[in-house]
C-alpha cells in the first residue's frame, strides 16, 4: 500500500478524482474516515487519536495486488488496471483546518448532485417549503 | 439498516455510536452516479424519448444523471450501520463539516445542530438539548435518539 500522502497532495488528488468522476457521470468515489489506533510507537492514551482519511474510486476491475504476483499477467486495459487509492493522516490539532478544506474540496468536486436553484423553484409552493425544512 | 429520513437524525445517532465505540466505528462517504448497465441505459433512453415526444420535443437535452451522496456510519463489532442518503448539493458542505466534528469526538450537543434553527427559537432549542445529552449518556437505543430529534423539529416549527 502506498504511503500516506500530505494534506496538499491528498486534496489535489481528490479534486482530480472527483472532477474525473463527475465529468464521466459514471462511477463512484468512496471516502472513509476512522481513528488510527494501532500504530506502533504512537501513544494515543492521553489525547484523541489521529484520523485516517481514505479516498478510492472503488475499482474492482483492478487486479488484486495479492494475486498479481502469482498470475504475473495483466490482460485488462490501462484505465481498468489501476485502482486509485489515496490516504492521509490528520492529527487532532489539524482536524478543524483539514475539514474546512475537505468540505470545500467536496463541495467544489461533487457537482453531479442536484443544484440548489432547481429545488428553490419547488420550495416556492407552500407544501414544498414545509417539505424542504423537514428534509 | 434503513436510511434515516433526516441528516440531523443521522448525525445524532452517529455521534452516539461513535461515543459508544470510538475506536472501531468508521464513517464512509460515497459519491456515486447511477449505474448505466446496457439494459438500464436503454430504458432511460426510451422513457426520455417518450417524454420528449409528449412535450413536443421542448426538452431535447438528455438530463444528466444525478449523483447521490451516501453517508454510512458502521461499527463492525456490533454490526450497527447508520445510513443517510441525499442528492442535494447544498448539503455537502454542512455534512462534511459535521463529519469533522464527529471525527473530533463531538457528542450530540457538540454538533451544534441547534444552531440551524432561527434565532427566535433559542429558548425552545435550549430546553430539549439537555434531554438529548441525557439520552446519549444513558446509552439508550437508537430509536430513542430518533424520537428526540423529531421532537426537537416539531418544537421549532410550532414556534414559527
Amino acid at each position: 500500500m502506498a504511503p500516506h500522502t500530505s494534506h496538499d497532495e491528498f486534496f489535489s488528488s481528490l479534486t482530480d478524482l472527483l472532477s474525473k468522476t463527475t465529468s464521466q457521470a459514471h462511477g463512484s468515489v468512496y471516502l472513509s474516515q476512522k481513528p488510527l489506533i494501532d500504530v506502533p510507537g504512537a501513544t494515543t492514551t492521553n489525547s484523541q487519536p489521529s484520523i485516517l482519511i481514505r479516498a478510492t474510486d472503488g475499482n474492482t476491475n483492478a487486479p488484486n495486488p495479492k494475486k498479481e504476483s502469482k498470475d504475473g499477467k495483466i490482460t485488462k486495459s490501462a484505465s481498468k488496471a489501476t485502482k486509485i487509492k489515496l490516504s492521509t493522516v490528520v492529527t487532532p490539532d489539524d482536524l478543524e483546518a483539514f475539514y474546512a478544506r475537505y468540505a470545500e474540496v467536496c463541495k467544489a468536486g461533487m457537482t453531479g448532485l442536484k443544484k440548489r436553484d432547481r429545488r428553490a423553484k419547488k420550495a416556492k409552493t407552500k407544501g414544498g417549503a414545509a417539505k424542504a425544512t423537514k428534509a | 439498516m434503513p436510511y434515516l429520513p433526516t441528516s440531523q437524525a443521522y448525525l445524532e445517532q452517529s455521534a452516539q455510536l461513535l461515543q459508544a465505540y470510538p475506536e472501531t466505528t468508521r464513517i464512509t462517504t460515497k459519491y456515486n452516479f447511477p449505474t448505466t448497465r446496457p439494459g438500464n441505459a436503454k430504458r432511460i433512453q426510451k422513457s426520455q424519448a417518450k417524454k420528449n415526444s409528449k412535450e413536443n420535443a421542448t426538452t431535447q437535452t438528455l438530463a444528466a444523471p444525478i449523483a447521490t451522496l451516501t453517508l454510512k456510519t458502521f461499527n463492525p463489532g456490533t454490526g450497527i450501520c447508520i445510513q443517510y442518503r441525499t442528492n442535494k448539493a447544498q448539503e455537502v458542505s454542512r455534512l462534511i463539516t459535521s463529519l469533522g466534528k464527529l471525527a473530533a469526538g463531538a457528542d450530540v450537543a457538540g454538533l451544534g445542530l441547534g444552531n440551524a434553527a432561527p434565532v427566535g427559537d433559542v429558548e425552545m432549542v435550549d430546553a430539549p438539548a439537555p434531554a438529548a445529552v441525557e439520552e446519549a449518556g444513558s446509552g439508550k437505543g437508537p430509536a430513542q435518539g430518533q424520537a428526540g430529534g423529531k421532537g426537537k423539529k416539531k418544537g421549532g416549527k410550532g414556534k414559527r
